[in-house]
Protein backbone atom coordinates (compact mmCIF):
# COMPACT_ATOMS: atom_id res chain seq x y z
CA UNK A 1 0.00 0.00 0.00
CA UNK A 2 1.31 3.42 -0.79
CA UNK A 3 -0.30 6.71 0.03
CA UNK A 4 -3.74 6.73 1.51
CA UNK A 5 -6.18 9.53 1.96
CA UNK A 6 -7.95 8.97 5.24
CA UNK A 7 -11.65 8.24 5.06
CA UNK A 8 -13.88 10.87 6.68
CA UNK A 9 -14.25 10.07 10.37
CA UNK A 10 -16.34 10.83 13.38
CA UNK A 11 -14.93 10.75 16.93
CA UNK A 12 -17.16 9.67 19.81
CA UNK A 13 -16.56 9.99 23.54
CA UNK A 14 -16.32 6.57 25.17
CA UNK A 15 -15.88 7.34 28.83
CA UNK A 16 -13.00 9.21 30.50
CA UNK A 17 -10.30 6.84 29.19
CA UNK A 18 -11.22 6.05 25.58
CA UNK A 19 -12.42 7.50 22.29
CA UNK A 20 -14.09 5.66 19.43
CA UNK A 21 -13.10 6.79 15.96
CA UNK A 22 -15.44 5.62 13.19
CA UNK A 23 -14.54 5.81 9.48
CA UNK A 24 -17.42 6.80 7.26
CA UNK A 25 -16.30 6.15 3.66
CA UNK A 26 -18.62 4.20 1.34
CA UNK A 27 -16.04 1.52 0.61
CA UNK A 28 -15.47 -0.76 3.61
CA UNK A 29 -11.89 -1.37 2.41
CA UNK A 30 -11.08 2.36 2.76
CA UNK A 31 -12.53 2.38 6.26
CA UNK A 32 -10.53 -0.66 7.26
CA UNK A 33 -7.28 0.79 5.89
CA UNK A 34 -7.94 4.11 7.60
CA UNK A 35 -8.57 2.70 11.05
CA UNK A 36 -5.60 0.32 10.90
CA UNK A 37 -3.23 2.97 9.59
CA UNK A 38 -4.46 5.34 12.29
CA UNK A 39 -3.94 2.67 14.97
CA UNK A 40 -0.38 2.04 13.70
CA UNK A 41 0.35 5.76 13.72
CA UNK A 42 -1.00 6.19 17.26
CA UNK A 43 1.04 3.18 18.47
CA UNK A 44 4.23 4.60 17.01
CA UNK A 45 3.79 8.33 17.75
CA UNK A 46 5.03 7.85 21.30
CA UNK A 47 2.52 10.23 22.85
CA UNK A 48 2.61 10.07 26.62
CA UNK A 49 -0.46 8.55 28.23
CA UNK A 50 -1.72 6.63 25.19
CA UNK A 51 -2.21 2.98 26.17
CA UNK A 52 -2.93 1.80 22.65
CA UNK A 53 -5.47 1.47 19.89
CA UNK A 54 -7.87 -1.36 19.05
CA UNK A 55 -8.73 -1.21 15.33
CA UNK A 56 -11.52 -3.44 13.96
CA UNK A 57 -13.47 -3.09 10.68
CA UNK A 58 -14.57 0.52 10.50
CA UNK A 59 -13.59 1.81 13.92
CA UNK A 60 -10.71 2.13 16.32
CA UNK A 61 -10.93 2.38 20.10
CA UNK A 62 -8.16 4.63 21.43
CA UNK A 63 -7.36 4.01 25.11
CA UNK A 64 -5.46 6.43 27.34
CA UNK A 65 -4.61 7.30 30.94
CA UNK A 66 -6.82 10.27 31.85
CA UNK A 67 -4.29 11.46 34.43
CA UNK A 68 -1.62 11.94 31.78
CA UNK A 69 -3.77 13.17 28.89
CA UNK A 70 -7.34 14.37 28.51
CA UNK A 71 -9.92 13.14 26.02
CA UNK A 72 -9.61 16.54 24.35
CA UNK A 73 -5.86 16.14 23.85
CA UNK A 74 -6.26 12.62 22.49
CA UNK A 75 -8.90 13.88 20.07
CA UNK A 76 -6.32 16.35 18.77
CA UNK A 77 -3.74 13.53 18.41
CA UNK A 78 -6.24 11.50 16.42
CA UNK A 79 -6.89 14.40 14.05
CA UNK A 80 -3.17 14.89 13.61
CA UNK A 81 -2.76 11.17 12.97
CA UNK A 82 -5.44 11.22 10.29
CA UNK A 83 -3.47 13.94 8.48
CA UNK A 84 -0.01 12.44 9.00
CA UNK A 85 -0.63 8.76 8.37
CA UNK A 86 -1.34 9.24 4.67
CA UNK A 87 2.07 10.82 4.17
CA UNK A 88 4.12 7.98 5.53
CA UNK A 89 4.90 5.25 3.04
CA UNK A 90 3.01 2.04 3.69
CA UNK A 91 5.08 -0.13 5.99
CA UNK A 92 2.77 -3.12 5.81
CA UNK A 93 4.52 -6.40 5.09
CA UNK A 94 3.36 -8.67 2.28
CA UNK A 95 0.41 -10.67 3.62
CA UNK A 96 1.26 -14.18 4.73
CA UNK A 97 -1.07 -17.07 3.93
CA UNK A 98 -2.45 -19.63 6.36
CA UNK A 99 -4.08 -22.92 5.54
CA UNK A 100 -6.63 -24.00 8.18
CA UNK A 101 -7.84 -27.63 8.19
CA UNK A 102 -11.41 -27.91 9.53
CA UNK A 103 -13.73 -30.77 10.46
CA UNK A 104 -17.26 -29.53 9.71
CA UNK A 105 -20.49 -30.54 11.46
CA UNK A 106 -21.25 -33.15 14.09
CA UNK A 107 -19.71 -32.53 17.50
CA UNK A 108 -17.08 -30.36 15.82
CA UNK A 109 -19.65 -27.99 14.33
CA UNK A 110 -22.87 -28.29 16.34
CA UNK A 111 -24.58 -25.35 14.58
CA UNK A 112 -23.86 -26.39 10.97
CA UNK A 113 -27.37 -27.74 10.38
CA UNK A 114 -29.02 -24.74 12.04
CA UNK A 115 -27.06 -22.38 9.79
CA UNK A 116 -27.96 -24.41 6.68
CA UNK A 117 -31.63 -24.47 7.61
CA UNK A 118 -31.73 -20.73 8.30
CA UNK A 119 -30.00 -19.98 4.99
CA UNK A 120 -32.29 -22.41 3.13
CA UNK A 121 -29.32 -24.31 1.68
CA UNK A 122 -27.75 -27.71 2.32
CA UNK A 123 -24.97 -28.27 4.85
CA UNK A 124 -22.72 -29.21 1.91
CA UNK A 125 -23.45 -25.82 0.37
CA UNK A 126 -22.60 -24.06 3.65
CA UNK A 127 -19.25 -25.90 3.71
CA UNK A 128 -18.64 -25.11 0.04
CA UNK A 129 -19.29 -21.38 0.56
CA UNK A 130 -17.13 -21.36 3.69
CA UNK A 131 -14.15 -23.10 2.04
CA UNK A 132 -14.24 -21.36 -1.33
CA UNK A 133 -13.53 -17.92 0.04
CA UNK A 134 -10.15 -16.34 0.72
CA UNK A 135 -10.30 -14.47 4.01
CA UNK A 136 -8.39 -11.36 5.02
CA UNK A 137 -7.79 -11.05 8.76
CA UNK A 138 -9.49 -7.74 9.49
CA UNK A 139 -8.52 -7.44 13.14
CA UNK A 140 -7.66 -9.32 16.30
CA UNK A 141 -10.64 -9.57 18.59
CA UNK A 142 -12.11 -11.27 21.62
CA UNK A 143 -11.45 -13.84 22.82
CA UNK A 144 -7.68 -14.10 22.90
CA UNK A 145 -6.72 -12.52 19.58
CA UNK A 146 -9.38 -14.18 17.40
CA UNK A 147 -8.88 -13.52 13.67
CA UNK A 148 -11.98 -11.51 12.73
CA UNK A 149 -12.83 -11.83 9.03
CA UNK A 150 -15.56 -10.91 6.56
CA UNK A 151 -17.87 -13.91 6.40
CA UNK A 152 -18.69 -16.30 3.55
CA UNK A 153 -21.15 -15.33 0.80
CA UNK A 154 -24.22 -16.72 2.58
CA UNK A 155 -27.62 -15.48 1.35
CA UNK A 156 -28.38 -13.79 4.73
CA UNK A 157 -26.52 -12.60 7.82
CA UNK A 158 -26.27 -15.34 10.45
CA UNK A 159 -28.13 -14.55 13.70
CA UNK A 160 -26.22 -14.99 16.95
CA UNK A 161 -27.34 -17.77 19.29
CA UNK A 162 -30.22 -16.83 21.60
CA UNK A 163 -28.47 -18.56 24.48
CA UNK A 164 -24.71 -18.09 24.15
CA UNK A 165 -22.69 -21.19 25.08
CA UNK A 166 -20.83 -21.04 28.38
CA UNK A 167 -17.83 -22.62 26.73
CA UNK A 168 -16.77 -22.91 23.09
CA UNK A 169 -13.61 -25.02 22.58
CA UNK A 170 -10.34 -23.66 21.25
CA UNK A 171 -10.19 -24.07 17.47
CA UNK A 172 -13.95 -23.55 16.98
CA UNK A 173 -14.70 -22.16 13.52
CA UNK A 174 -17.73 -19.89 13.73
CA UNK A 175 -19.86 -17.41 11.81
CA UNK A 176 -22.19 -14.58 12.89
CA UNK A 177 -23.74 -11.69 11.06
CA UNK A 178 -21.49 -11.16 8.03
CA UNK A 179 -18.38 -12.18 9.95
CA UNK A 180 -16.26 -15.32 10.35
CA UNK A 181 -13.80 -16.27 13.08
CA UNK A 182 -11.65 -18.96 14.70
CA UNK A 183 -11.57 -19.15 18.52
CA UNK A 184 -7.91 -19.37 19.66
CA UNK A 185 -8.91 -20.23 23.23
CA UNK A 186 -11.87 -21.79 24.99
CA UNK A 187 -14.36 -19.09 26.00
CA UNK A 188 -18.10 -18.37 26.19
CA UNK A 189 -19.54 -17.52 22.79
CA UNK A 190 -22.75 -16.62 20.97
CA UNK A 191 -21.57 -17.28 17.40
CA UNK A 192 -22.71 -20.30 15.35
CA UNK A 193 -20.00 -22.97 15.43
CA UNK A 194 -19.89 -24.87 12.12
CA UNK A 195 -16.56 -26.68 12.52
CA UNK A 196 -13.30 -27.00 14.42
CA UNK A 197 -9.64 -26.92 13.50
CA UNK A 198 -7.32 -29.33 15.32
CA UNK A 199 -4.40 -26.88 15.02
CA UNK A 200 -3.14 -24.91 18.01
CA UNK A 201 -3.77 -21.22 17.31
CA UNK A 202 -2.74 -19.56 20.58
CA UNK A 203 0.62 -20.02 22.26
CA UNK A 204 1.16 -17.84 25.31
CA UNK A 205 4.81 -18.88 25.58
CA UNK A 206 5.80 -16.87 22.53
CA UNK A 207 5.18 -13.41 21.14
CA UNK A 208 3.10 -12.68 19.22
CA UNK A 209 0.63 -15.02 20.90
CA UNK A 210 -1.21 -15.74 17.66
CA UNK A 211 0.65 -16.27 14.35
CA UNK A 212 -1.42 -14.01 12.05
CA UNK A 213 -1.96 -10.28 12.04
CA UNK A 214 -4.42 -7.94 10.35
CA UNK A 215 -3.98 -8.09 6.59
CA UNK A 216 -2.87 -11.76 6.50
CA UNK A 217 -4.81 -14.31 4.42
CA UNK A 218 -6.61 -17.42 5.71
CA UNK A 219 -8.15 -20.30 3.79
CA UNK A 220 -10.26 -23.10 5.27
CA UNK A 221 -9.76 -26.65 3.99
CA UNK A 222 -12.16 -29.48 4.77
CA UNK A 223 -10.76 -32.57 6.47
CA UNK A 224 -12.58 -35.66 7.74
CA UNK A 225 -13.23 -36.34 11.42
CA UNK A 226 -10.85 -39.31 11.23
CA UNK A 227 -7.97 -36.99 10.32
CA UNK A 228 -8.51 -34.65 13.29
CA UNK A 229 -6.16 -36.41 15.70
CA UNK A 230 -3.26 -36.48 13.26
CA UNK A 231 -3.15 -32.63 13.41
CA UNK A 232 -3.56 -32.26 17.16
CA UNK A 233 -0.55 -30.59 18.78
CA UNK A 234 0.58 -28.89 15.56
CA UNK A 235 0.60 -25.10 15.44
CA UNK A 236 -1.07 -22.89 12.86
CA UNK A 237 1.82 -21.57 10.77
CA UNK A 238 2.11 -19.47 7.64
CA UNK A 239 2.79 -21.23 4.36
CA UNK A 240 6.50 -21.17 3.53
CA UNK B 1 18.07 -9.59 50.68
CA UNK B 2 15.11 -11.55 49.39
CA UNK B 3 12.86 -13.89 51.28
CA UNK B 4 9.76 -15.92 50.88
CA UNK B 5 6.16 -16.14 51.92
CA UNK B 6 4.19 -19.37 52.24
CA UNK B 7 0.49 -19.34 51.36
CA UNK B 8 -1.39 -21.28 54.04
CA UNK B 9 -5.00 -20.50 53.09
CA UNK B 10 -5.39 -19.09 49.58
CA UNK B 11 -9.12 -18.36 49.63
CA UNK B 12 -9.56 -16.73 46.24
CA UNK B 13 -6.34 -14.81 45.64
CA UNK B 14 -4.13 -13.99 42.67
CA UNK B 15 -0.96 -12.02 42.03
CA UNK B 16 -1.77 -9.08 39.77
CA UNK B 17 -0.75 -5.54 38.83
CA UNK B 18 -2.48 -2.56 37.23
CA UNK B 19 -3.07 -4.42 33.97
CA UNK B 20 -1.86 -5.55 30.58
CA UNK B 21 -2.04 -2.23 28.75
CA UNK B 22 -0.47 -3.68 25.59
CA UNK B 23 -3.09 -6.47 25.53
CA UNK B 24 -6.09 -4.88 23.80
CA UNK B 25 -4.16 -4.31 20.57
CA UNK B 26 -3.60 -8.07 20.44
CA UNK B 27 -7.14 -9.02 21.41
CA UNK B 28 -6.42 -9.54 25.11
CA UNK B 29 -8.30 -7.64 27.82
CA UNK B 30 -6.35 -5.26 30.07
CA UNK B 31 -7.33 -7.14 33.27
CA UNK B 32 -5.33 -6.23 36.41
CA UNK B 33 -6.51 -5.04 39.83
CA UNK B 34 -10.22 -4.30 39.63
CA UNK B 35 -10.10 -1.62 42.36
CA UNK B 36 -7.20 0.39 40.99
CA UNK B 37 -7.25 3.02 43.75
CA UNK B 38 -6.91 0.43 46.51
CA UNK B 39 -4.21 -1.47 44.59
CA UNK B 40 -2.16 1.68 44.00
CA UNK B 41 -2.62 2.69 47.65
CA UNK B 42 -1.41 -0.70 48.90
CA UNK B 43 1.74 -0.51 46.79
CA UNK B 44 2.44 3.09 47.78
CA UNK B 45 1.98 2.25 51.48
CA UNK B 46 4.45 -0.61 51.05
CA UNK B 47 6.98 1.72 49.40
CA UNK B 48 6.56 0.14 45.97
CA UNK B 49 5.86 1.42 42.49
CA UNK B 50 2.13 1.58 41.70
CA UNK B 51 2.39 -1.14 39.08
CA UNK B 52 4.38 -3.65 41.14
CA UNK B 53 2.89 -7.15 41.50
CA UNK B 54 0.64 -7.51 44.58
CA UNK B 55 -1.99 -9.92 45.89
CA UNK B 56 -5.69 -9.39 45.08
CA UNK B 57 -7.93 -11.23 47.54
CA UNK B 58 -11.56 -11.67 46.53
CA UNK B 59 -14.26 -12.35 49.15
CA UNK B 60 -12.69 -15.29 51.01
CA UNK B 61 -10.42 -15.52 54.06
CA UNK B 62 -6.68 -15.62 53.42
CA UNK B 63 -3.63 -16.63 55.45
CA UNK B 64 0.11 -16.57 54.74
CA UNK B 65 3.29 -17.07 56.75
CA UNK B 66 6.35 -14.85 56.35
CA UNK B 67 9.68 -16.68 56.32
CA UNK B 68 11.66 -13.46 56.57
CA UNK B 69 10.99 -10.03 58.07
CA UNK B 70 8.73 -8.12 55.71
CA UNK B 71 6.66 -4.96 55.52
CA UNK B 72 3.13 -5.19 54.12
CA UNK B 73 0.09 -2.98 53.53
CA UNK B 74 -3.52 -4.12 53.13
CA UNK B 75 -6.19 -1.96 51.49
CA UNK B 76 -9.55 -2.40 49.75
CA UNK B 77 -12.64 -3.89 51.38
CA UNK B 78 -12.90 -3.54 55.18
CA UNK B 79 -11.68 -6.69 56.94
CA UNK B 80 -9.99 -8.05 60.04
CA UNK B 81 -6.21 -8.10 59.70
CA UNK B 82 -4.02 -9.89 62.21
CA UNK B 83 -0.26 -10.41 62.24
CA UNK B 84 1.02 -13.07 64.62
CA UNK B 85 -2.43 -12.87 66.24
CA UNK B 86 -2.21 -9.09 66.88
CA UNK B 87 -4.95 -6.97 65.30
CA UNK B 88 -3.40 -4.50 62.83
CA UNK B 89 -4.64 -1.53 60.83
CA UNK B 90 -5.58 -1.62 57.20
CA UNK B 91 -4.38 1.26 55.01
CA UNK B 92 -1.11 1.52 56.97
CA UNK B 93 2.28 -0.14 56.55
CA UNK B 94 2.53 -3.16 58.87
CA UNK B 95 5.74 -4.81 60.01
CA UNK B 96 5.74 -8.64 59.95
CA UNK B 97 8.51 -10.70 61.55
CA UNK B 98 9.88 -13.93 60.20
CA UNK B 99 7.66 -16.82 61.30
CA UNK B 100 4.53 -14.71 61.83
CA UNK B 101 1.24 -15.48 60.12
CA UNK B 102 -0.75 -12.76 58.36
CA UNK B 103 -4.49 -13.49 58.44
CA UNK B 104 -7.24 -11.68 56.56
CA UNK B 105 -10.79 -12.50 57.60
CA UNK B 106 -14.34 -11.28 57.37
CA UNK B 107 -14.66 -9.48 54.06
CA UNK B 108 -18.39 -8.83 54.16
CA UNK B 109 -18.74 -5.25 53.02
CA UNK B 110 -16.98 -4.68 49.72
CA UNK B 111 -15.46 -7.63 47.88
CA UNK B 112 -11.76 -7.21 47.12
CA UNK B 113 -8.70 -6.55 49.28
CA UNK B 114 -5.12 -5.80 48.19
CA UNK B 115 -1.98 -6.95 49.98
CA UNK B 116 1.31 -5.42 48.90
CA UNK B 117 4.73 -6.50 50.21
CA UNK B 118 7.61 -4.02 50.38
CA UNK B 119 9.90 -4.92 47.49
CA UNK B 120 7.01 -6.75 45.81
CA UNK B 121 6.88 -10.42 44.82
CA UNK B 122 8.11 -12.38 41.82
CA UNK B 123 5.50 -13.30 39.19
CA UNK B 124 5.68 -14.41 35.54
CA UNK B 125 4.64 -11.85 32.93
CA UNK B 126 2.81 -11.91 29.61
CA UNK B 127 3.06 -8.85 27.35
CA UNK B 128 4.73 -7.01 30.21
CA UNK B 129 2.12 -7.72 32.90
CA UNK B 130 1.59 -10.40 35.56
CA UNK B 131 -2.20 -9.82 35.59
CA UNK B 132 -4.04 -13.14 35.24
CA UNK B 133 -6.00 -13.73 32.04
CA UNK B 134 -8.51 -16.50 32.63
CA UNK B 135 -9.33 -16.86 28.92
CA UNK B 136 -5.80 -17.61 27.72
CA UNK B 137 -5.00 -19.46 30.96
CA UNK B 138 -2.27 -17.18 32.26
CA UNK B 139 -1.54 -15.98 35.77
CA UNK B 140 -0.50 -16.83 39.30
CA UNK B 141 -3.56 -18.09 41.18
CA UNK B 142 -2.45 -18.78 44.77
CA UNK B 143 -2.88 -22.26 46.19
CA UNK B 144 -2.18 -23.79 49.59
CA UNK B 145 1.57 -24.27 49.70
CA UNK B 146 2.41 -21.69 47.01
CA UNK B 147 5.66 -19.90 47.85
CA UNK B 148 5.97 -16.25 46.87
CA UNK B 149 9.48 -14.87 46.54
CA UNK B 150 9.79 -11.38 47.94
CA UNK B 151 12.29 -9.13 46.27
CA UNK B 152 13.41 -7.45 49.49
CA UNK B 153 13.34 -7.98 53.23
CA UNK B 154 12.75 -5.28 55.85
CA UNK B 155 13.96 -5.58 59.42
CA UNK B 156 11.27 -5.35 62.11
CA UNK B 157 9.93 -1.83 62.53
CA UNK B 158 8.79 -1.19 66.10
CA UNK B 159 7.78 1.98 67.83
CA UNK B 160 10.59 2.32 70.37
CA UNK B 161 8.60 3.54 73.40
CA UNK B 162 4.98 2.42 73.21
CA UNK B 163 3.50 -0.31 71.08
CA UNK B 164 1.44 2.26 69.23
CA UNK B 165 0.73 2.10 65.55
CA UNK B 166 3.71 3.52 63.72
CA UNK B 167 1.96 5.26 60.92
CA UNK B 168 -1.05 7.51 60.77
CA UNK B 169 -1.06 8.45 57.14
CA UNK B 170 -4.72 9.38 56.96
CA UNK B 171 -5.55 8.45 53.39
CA UNK B 172 -9.15 8.82 52.29
CA UNK B 173 -10.67 5.36 52.19
CA UNK B 174 -13.32 4.53 49.66
CA UNK B 175 -16.89 4.23 50.97
CA UNK B 176 -18.23 0.74 50.83
CA UNK B 177 -21.81 -0.17 51.51
CA UNK B 178 -24.73 -2.00 50.04
CA UNK B 179 -25.96 1.08 48.16
CA UNK B 180 -23.49 2.12 45.51
CA UNK B 181 -23.48 5.32 43.45
CA UNK B 182 -21.73 4.85 40.13
CA UNK B 183 -20.93 7.72 37.76
CA UNK B 184 -21.29 7.16 34.01
CA UNK B 185 -20.94 9.26 30.87
CA UNK B 186 -23.11 8.89 27.78
CA UNK B 187 -21.92 6.03 25.60
CA UNK B 188 -21.15 6.42 21.89
CA UNK B 189 -24.39 4.60 21.00
CA UNK B 190 -26.74 6.26 23.50
CA UNK B 191 -28.94 7.56 20.67
CA UNK B 192 -29.86 3.97 19.76
CA UNK B 193 -31.80 3.69 23.01
CA UNK B 194 -34.00 6.77 22.51
CA UNK B 195 -35.87 8.02 25.59
CA UNK B 196 -35.48 4.66 27.32
CA UNK B 197 -31.82 5.58 28.00
CA UNK B 198 -33.10 7.70 30.94
CA UNK B 199 -34.22 4.53 32.74
CA UNK B 200 -30.58 3.96 33.62
CA UNK B 201 -30.71 6.97 35.93
CA UNK B 202 -34.17 6.50 37.44
CA UNK B 203 -33.98 2.78 38.23
CA UNK B 204 -32.27 0.83 40.96
CA UNK B 205 -30.21 -2.19 39.90
CA UNK B 206 -29.27 -5.29 41.88
CA UNK B 207 -25.90 -6.99 41.38
CA UNK B 208 -26.37 -10.58 40.17
CA UNK B 209 -24.33 -13.49 41.49
CA UNK B 210 -23.21 -14.15 37.92
CA UNK B 211 -20.87 -11.15 38.03
CA UNK B 212 -17.09 -11.40 37.83
CA UNK B 213 -13.96 -9.59 36.64
CA UNK B 214 -15.21 -9.73 33.04
CA UNK B 215 -18.45 -7.96 33.78
CA UNK B 216 -21.20 -7.27 36.30
CA UNK B 217 -24.74 -8.34 35.54
CA UNK B 218 -27.38 -6.08 37.02
CA UNK B 219 -31.11 -6.72 37.34
CA UNK B 220 -33.60 -3.85 37.08
CA UNK B 221 -35.54 -1.84 34.51
CA UNK B 222 -33.76 -2.06 31.19
CA UNK B 223 -33.38 0.58 28.50
CA UNK B 224 -34.29 -0.85 25.10
CA UNK B 225 -32.56 -0.48 21.80
CA UNK B 226 -34.79 1.16 19.22
CA UNK B 227 -32.81 0.15 16.12
CA UNK B 228 -32.22 -3.45 15.18
CA UNK B 229 -29.42 -3.45 12.62
CA UNK B 230 -26.43 -5.79 12.59
CA UNK B 231 -23.51 -4.21 14.44
CA UNK B 232 -19.95 -4.90 13.29
CA UNK B 233 -17.57 -5.91 16.05
CA UNK B 234 -15.91 -2.88 17.61
CA UNK B 235 -13.46 -2.24 20.39
CA UNK B 236 -15.43 -1.70 23.59
CA UNK B 237 -14.09 0.38 26.49
CA UNK B 238 -13.76 -0.99 30.02
CA UNK B 239 -16.88 0.28 31.80
CA UNK B 240 -19.18 -0.13 28.78
CA UNK B 241 -22.83 -0.51 29.80
CA UNK B 242 -24.69 -2.79 27.38
CA UNK B 243 -28.12 -4.43 27.21
CA UNK B 244 -27.36 -7.79 25.58
CA UNK B 245 -30.52 -9.54 26.79
CA UNK B 246 -34.00 -8.80 28.10
CA UNK B 247 -33.02 -9.94 31.58
CA UNK B 248 -29.98 -7.98 32.65
CA UNK B 249 -27.79 -4.99 32.16
CA UNK B 250 -24.13 -5.85 31.53
CA UNK B 251 -21.35 -3.57 32.78
CA UNK B 252 -17.98 -4.63 31.39
CA UNK B 253 -15.01 -4.52 33.75
CA UNK B 254 -11.26 -5.01 33.21
CA UNK B 255 -11.52 -8.63 32.04
CA UNK B 256 -13.86 -7.68 29.19
CA UNK B 257 -13.40 -9.08 25.70
CA UNK B 258 -11.89 -6.22 23.73
CA UNK B 259 -14.36 -6.43 20.84
CA UNK B 260 -18.12 -6.88 20.82
CA UNK B 261 -21.14 -6.21 18.67
CA UNK B 262 -23.53 -4.61 21.17
CA UNK B 263 -24.28 -0.89 21.26
CA UNK B 264 -22.67 0.96 24.19
CA UNK B 265 -25.33 2.82 26.17
CA UNK B 266 -23.06 4.43 28.76
CA UNK B 267 -19.51 4.14 30.09
CA UNK B 268 -18.65 3.91 33.79
CA UNK B 269 -16.00 6.45 34.86
CA UNK B 270 -12.57 5.38 36.13
CA UNK B 271 -13.61 6.15 39.71
CA UNK B 272 -16.94 4.38 39.17
CA UNK B 273 -15.12 1.21 38.10
CA UNK B 274 -13.36 1.14 41.48
CA UNK B 275 -16.77 1.36 43.17
CA UNK B 276 -18.10 -1.54 41.06
CA UNK B 277 -14.98 -3.59 41.83
CA UNK B 278 -16.25 -3.74 45.41
CA UNK B 279 -19.90 -4.54 44.58
CA UNK B 280 -21.14 -7.79 46.12
CA UNK B 281 -23.99 -9.89 44.75
CA UNK B 282 -27.22 -8.37 46.07
CA UNK B 283 -25.78 -4.85 46.47
CA UNK B 284 -27.86 -2.04 44.96
CA UNK B 285 -26.45 0.21 42.25
CA UNK B 286 -27.63 3.66 41.21
CA UNK B 287 -26.16 5.32 38.14
CA UNK B 288 -25.51 9.06 38.00
CA UNK B 289 -24.81 10.94 34.79
CA UNK B 290 -21.64 13.00 34.55
CA UNK B 291 -19.48 14.46 31.81
CA UNK B 292 -16.08 13.30 30.60
CA UNK B 293 -14.54 16.56 31.85
CA UNK B 294 -16.00 16.11 35.35
CA UNK B 295 -15.08 12.44 35.45
CA UNK B 296 -11.51 13.28 34.48
CA UNK B 297 -11.24 15.96 37.20
CA UNK B 298 -12.64 13.57 39.82
CA UNK B 299 -10.17 10.87 38.81
CA UNK B 300 -7.25 13.30 38.87
CA UNK B 301 -8.26 14.44 42.37
CA UNK B 302 -8.16 10.89 43.69
CA UNK B 303 -4.81 10.25 42.02
CA UNK B 304 -3.45 13.49 43.49
CA UNK B 305 -4.36 12.16 46.97
CA UNK B 306 -2.27 9.10 46.22
CA UNK B 307 0.65 11.34 45.27
CA UNK B 308 0.34 13.12 48.62
CA UNK B 309 0.35 9.73 50.30
CA UNK B 310 3.48 8.76 48.40
CA UNK B 311 5.29 11.83 49.74
CA UNK B 312 4.28 11.06 53.34
CA UNK B 313 5.34 7.43 52.99
CA UNK B 314 8.69 8.36 51.52
CA UNK B 315 9.30 10.83 54.35
CA UNK B 316 8.38 8.32 57.07
CA UNK B 317 10.32 5.48 55.44
CA UNK B 318 13.30 7.78 55.05
CA UNK B 319 13.22 8.69 58.76
CA UNK B 320 12.90 5.04 59.76
CA UNK B 321 15.69 4.05 57.40
CA UNK B 322 13.49 1.62 55.51
CA UNK B 323 15.41 0.93 52.36
CA UNK B 324 13.22 2.47 49.76
CA UNK B 325 14.67 3.40 46.45
CA UNK B 326 13.71 6.84 45.24
CA UNK B 327 10.23 6.41 43.82
CA UNK B 328 9.06 9.88 43.03
CA UNK B 329 6.64 9.99 40.19
CA UNK B 330 6.12 13.50 39.02
CA UNK B 331 2.54 14.28 38.20
CA UNK B 332 2.32 15.86 34.79
CA UNK B 333 1.28 19.46 34.69
CA UNK B 334 -2.03 18.48 33.13
CA UNK B 335 -3.01 16.61 36.28
CA UNK B 336 -2.68 19.68 38.46
CA UNK B 337 -4.96 21.94 36.47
Amino acid sequence: MSSLTAAPTEIYESGDSALRVVALAEASEDNWLTVHRLADWLESCGAEGLHGAVPTYDSVLVEFDPVLVSARQVRAFVKLGLLEMGRSAGSEATPREFDVPVVYGGDYGPDLEKVAEYQGISTEEVIRLHTEKTYTVRCLGAPAGSPMMDGPAFPKPVPRLKDPRLSVPAGAVAVAGRQAVIAPASAPGGWCVIGQTPLTVLNIRREPLVPYKPGDILRFRRIEAGEFDSYVGKELEPRP
Amino acid sequence: MSGHILIQQPGNAVVTDLGRFRGPRFGLPVNGALDQYSARAANILAGNLDNDPLVEITALDFRMKAHSDILIAVTGAPLTLTVGGRPCSQWEPVSVRAGETVAIRGINRGLRAYLAVHGSVEAPTLLGSCAPDTVVGFGLQLKEGTTLLTRRSVGPVRQPYFDLPLFRLGLERPNMGQELMVDVTDGPDVAEFGDSAELLFTSEYAVSGRSNHIGLRLGGELPERTSNGEVLSRGVPVGAVEVPSREELLVLHRGRGVTAGYPVLAVVTSNGLDVLAQARPGDKVHFRKTTVAEATSAHRRSRAQLETLRESVNTVFGLLGIGCRPQWQDLPVAACS
